[in-house]
């Protein structure tokens, strides 16, 4: 079942977060899902909602760096926390090490999960510059792709653990 | 084998696709993004119960709850000029009329401020269903003493077909198609020295297209406008103006970014509840199914393919005799043309004396089942390349040498009537099993390996395709097409044809938005065929536009056009150069001026070819796995997988690879695990966390697509099509490496290590 799009009702609960390098207060209700509030209320539809049970991971936002999926956390879970959305990447209008070797590898197909992946893959740089293929493989395996088969995904990580080592 | 390249510019060069910016930014507008001021949400009312009539429903309370602006039953049915849609067969109701027919079909529909107000007032509607005896399988839809899902004949036709082939409505009971094809004399059997009868079952996929169906439509006055997940824009819009009564030029479909569709997003599916509810409401209305909803909307087809195959000693094959059933679910939605291909593909690309097929479109109460990709091909490949190899072992024969003594050869028709092999078949063949080490004597216990030649028509039937590209001033040009980007890399490719025929940087070829108020004529995204028929007339377009501004120069300049050329917006004369720009600016003044012209292409129509066009290209996955089975458990490791498809030259290399890629990944799911799991006619895994797709992990220790370029294609450059080729053999050819390893043939999918296991010990 997915979550309403319109919250109507509930207690609100102020929350602080810096979002994409911006602090902000917002006042949430208390049952708003994170991804409701980043797409439906703020306007950052960069990630996108698919299974919206937390199983595929395209919604992957990083919270605090982890990567978590945006529509299994309650907005307020977020408080005090620093979020990274796509819209977030890269600085001075120049694409991120990781966007540039999924843009410049095809790493990428609809493109539904990419900005998920994408994530995901910033997450895993962030902790271990320097991951093996196999580490790669195990890190990436919390998204879905239906696209790709993986394998480019793979090689646009190494490239990208490349560029920025 | 490789095309001459280097005489391009962008044909066959790296560099970013056109939607790459967009995709790794999170800028690409998906139907899921679109948002219309004062728009209201929707959510739809399912029967938990699998076969029934519709004896009452009461919306009354429903229409009174908070929020809530429109419900629709089939009381509101009224409104439209055909309550069914359907491809062949108008069976599917828009919302249920007298009868509900699997666990899941669509009541009632409500739209309200918020989706949580439309979700509340769903459990306000009365509903009484008065059960009937189901029909789960496809054992159940062939016992006669089953009730029918249909108790009259919906409205359906049988297209034209050439030399052959036939179809029937309503063939026997609980079908609702037949599609015949016969070749040659039954008598070639009697001449066999061995005739073998094996019988395969194909297990039943979902997409899993990560973006939901999903459609915003507005409405207003005697004007439809929608932004939908759709593959195939205009085929709906005429479907939506039958359905509505309403002309074609009054019904503007946009088709933003495709989140993925594997040949779901196919004809209606969310459009025409959304279109209602927004007539009703005199709204915008959204309506964005669930992931357990899409599990309802549209699958693959579950298949029994009985296979009779007649060889002589030698190996050479004379006759096959197929018959299929699909399991349909509970509509027709795209079954009988899956029923075409699968009719028609089960021969394999092989020489046969005598070829007869019926494959039957059976009905059942469950998910309605439509295109899926491979289309008819991957049911039919996984029978014929399973069995081919199953009668070499039988001969004593090596399964490589079986095939290459029967395999077509490059210019063969595939059947009379029919074009010629575009790919050699052996070649690729040999490049697959040279991969894989094919023939290694050293091999461990328990491990084999195996091939599989995956094969479809390619490029649709009697598909016609406009497009039109316009240069401005400075030479910039903008492509008006209609496929959709579907992640295919659609936009790169043609974008590439119109770069390198006007000699531009492919960043100065802009393709616009896909609205049908603008965008010329397509017949949809489909069969693999965007490249080979679309790009036939996308090429067309280019070249034509091309000589326009070459003659336009060359009043100009006094010069006779064929001695001028078109480079990087500018006209070319030996060693001078004039920017287009002055010189349109010189005759038509600061106002400047557009050069336009459009290209068409349709394969011609010819009663000679089976299915009344030929075949516009031969779509070839090419499969070889080394695999490792463990005889205490059953437990299977595919080790390598290889798969190899023709682009016959490959436009953009990475795009055609990913598209090798990911359809082998599709099959490789198939093959070992994911499969809709339904206790009668419940499906018990449609969600996301119990329906298990491939994950990275799941991709074997050495994973190899080899991108061939053979340069036969019709499309442009000698390019072919490339979307489903690569998820055909994948099944087969573990099937047949699992046999390689430890002597047990598994013939139903998925090839689990139950299976394995069951068949290691009934063999012991």
């Amino acid at each position: 079942m997915s979550s309403p799009n319109i919250v109507s009702a509930g207690e609100e609960i102020e929350i602080t977060v810096t979002l994409n390098g911006e602090t902000k207060t917002l006042a949430v209700p208390a049952h708003q899902v994170l991804a409701d509030l980043l797409r439906e209320q703020l306007g950052l539809k960069g990630g996108n909602v698919s299974c919206a049970s937390g199983v595929c991971g395209s919604c992957t936002i990083l919270a605090d760096g982890e990567p978590v999926a945006a529509c299994a956390q309650f907005a307020y879970q977020m408080d005090g926390k620093t979020l990274t959305t796509v819209e977030g990447l890269g600085e001075n209008g120049q694409l991120s090490a990781v966007q540039k070797a999924f843009s410049e590898h095809s790493a990428f197909q609809c493109g539904y999960c990419t900005p998920g992946m994408i994530l995901l893959a910033t997450a895993l740089l962030e902790q271990n510059p320097a991951p093996t293929r196999d580490e790669i493989r195990t890190w990436m395996s919390a998204n879905i792709c239906r696209c790709t088969g993986y394998e480019m995904i793979i090689e646009a990580v190494e490239l990208a653990a490349g560029e920025s080592a | 084998m490789t095309a001459e390249r280097n005489i391009y510019r962008t044909i066959g060069s790296g560099g970013p696709r056109v939607d790459a910016a967009e995709k790794v930014t999170g800028r690409a507008i998906y139907s899921t993004d679109i948002d219309r001021p004062g728009m209201l949400h929707a959510k739809i009312l399912r029967s938990n119960v699998a076969h029934a009539k519709l004896v009452k429903i009461d919306a009354s309370k429903a229409r009174a709850a908070p929020g809530v602006h429109a419900v629709l039953t089939r009381d509101e049915l009224d409104q439209v000029n055909s309550p069914v849609y359907g491809y062949f067969i108008k069976d599917q109701p828009i919302v249920a009329m007298d009868r509900v027919r699997y666990e899941g079909d669509t009541l009632a529909a409500v739209a309200a401020e918020t989706e949580a107000q439309a979700e509340a007032a769903l459990a306000l509607i009365n509903v009484e269903l008065e059960e009937l005896p189901s029909v789960p399988d496809l054992d159940a839809a062939l016992d006669g003493s089953l009730p029918e899902l249909f108790e009259e004949a919906p409205m359906g036709i049988v297209p034209k077909y050439g030399a052959g082939a036939s179809g029937a409505l309503r063939p026997i009971h609980n079908a609702c198609y037949l599609f015949s094809y016969t070749t040659g004399s039954a008598a070639a059997f009697d001449g066999c020295d061995h005739v073998f009868e094996d019988t395969f079952e194909f297990s039943r996929m979902h997409h899993l297209h990560l973006e939901p169906f999903v459609t915003v439509a507005e409405t207003s006055g005697e004007q439809i406008e929608i932004w939908t997940s759709g593959q195939n824009p205009f085929p709906l819009r005429k479907e939506l103006s039958r359905v509505f009564g309403m002309p074609e030029n009054r019904i503007t479909v946009h088709t933003p970014y495709i989140g993925g569709g594997f040949g779901a997003k196919n004809n209606c599916k969310t459009e025409p509840v959304a279109i209602l509810l927004s007539k009703m409401a005199g709204r915008p209305v959204r309506l964005s199914l669930t992931v357990e909803e899409n599990f309802l909307t549209n699958t693959q087809h579950a298949a029994r393919l009985i296979v009779k195959t007649g060889v002589m000693n030698d190996g050479r094959f004379v006759a096959r005799e197929s018959t299929i059933y699909l399991d349909s679910g509970a509509y027709s939605d795209a079954s009988p043309l899956v029923a075409e291909k699968a009719g028609y593909r089960i021969p394999g690309p092989y020489r046969w004396d005598y070829i007869q097929t019926d494959c039957y479109c059976m009905m059942t109460n469950t998910s309605p089942a439509g295109p899926f990709r491979g289309f008819g091909g991957t049911q039919t490949t996984w029978a014929s390349e399973s069995q081919i190899d199953m009668i070499a072992r039988r001969l004593d024969m090596d399964p490589i040498d079986i095939r290459k003594k029967n395999l077509l050869k490059l210019g063969d028709p595939f059947v009379p009537g029919e074009s010629g092999m575009d790919s050699d078949l052996a070649y690729g063949l040999d490049l697959v099993a040279k991969e894989i080490g094919y023939g290694d004597k050293d091999r461990p216990a328990n491990r084999g390996v195996g091939l599989s030649i995956g094969f479809k028509d390619g490029g649709g039937v009697n598909k016609p395709a406009l497009a039109r590209v316009k240069v401005a001033t400075g030479g910039d040009a903008l492509l008006q097409c209609g496929t959709a980007e579907i992640g295919q890399g659609a936009k790169t490719a043609m974008s590439r044809v119109v770069a390198e025929i006007l000699k531009l940087d492919p960043a100065r070829v802009t393709f616009a938005p896909i609205n049908t108020d603008h965008t010329p004529f397509d017949q949809g995204t489909n069969a693999s065929s965007a490249i080979t028929v679309m790009g036939q007339a996308v090429e067309r377009a280019a070249h034509k536009v091309r000589d326009e501004i070459l003659e336009f120069a060359a009043t100009q300049l006094g010069i006779a056009a064929e001695k001028l050329d078109l480079a990087d917006g500018m006209i070319v004369n030996g060693e001078e150069k004039h920017p287009l720009n002055l010189m349109v600016m010189g005759y038509y003044g600061g106002t400047g001026f557009e050069f336009s012209a459009d290209g068409y292409f349709k394969s011609p129509n010819d009663h000679e070819a089976p299915l009344e066009s030929p075949c516009v290209f031969w779509e070839i996955g090419w499969g070889a796995v080394e695999v490792e089975v463990d005889p205490d458990t059953g437990r299977l490791t595919v080790h390598k997988l290889v798969v190899s498809g023709d682009a016959g030259a490959a436009i953009h290399p990475l795009v055609c690879r990913g598209q090798d890629e990911g359809a082998a990944v599709m099959g490789l799911g198939q093959a070992l695990f994911e499969t809709m799991q339904y206790d009668g006619t419940v499906l018990t895994n449609g969600t996301a966390l119990g329906y298990r797709v491939p994950l990275a992990s799941d991709i074997p220790a050495s994973f190899v697509s080899i991108t061939q370029e053979q340069g036969h294609g019709p499309g442009p450059f000698g390019s072919k099509g490339m979307g489903e080729g690569g998820m055909l053999p994948v099944a087969s050819a573990i099937a047949n490496a699992v046999e390689d390893a430890v002597s047990v043939r598994i013939t139903s999918l998925p090839i689990t290590p139950q299976k394995i296991l069951k068949a290691l010990r009934e063999k012991a």
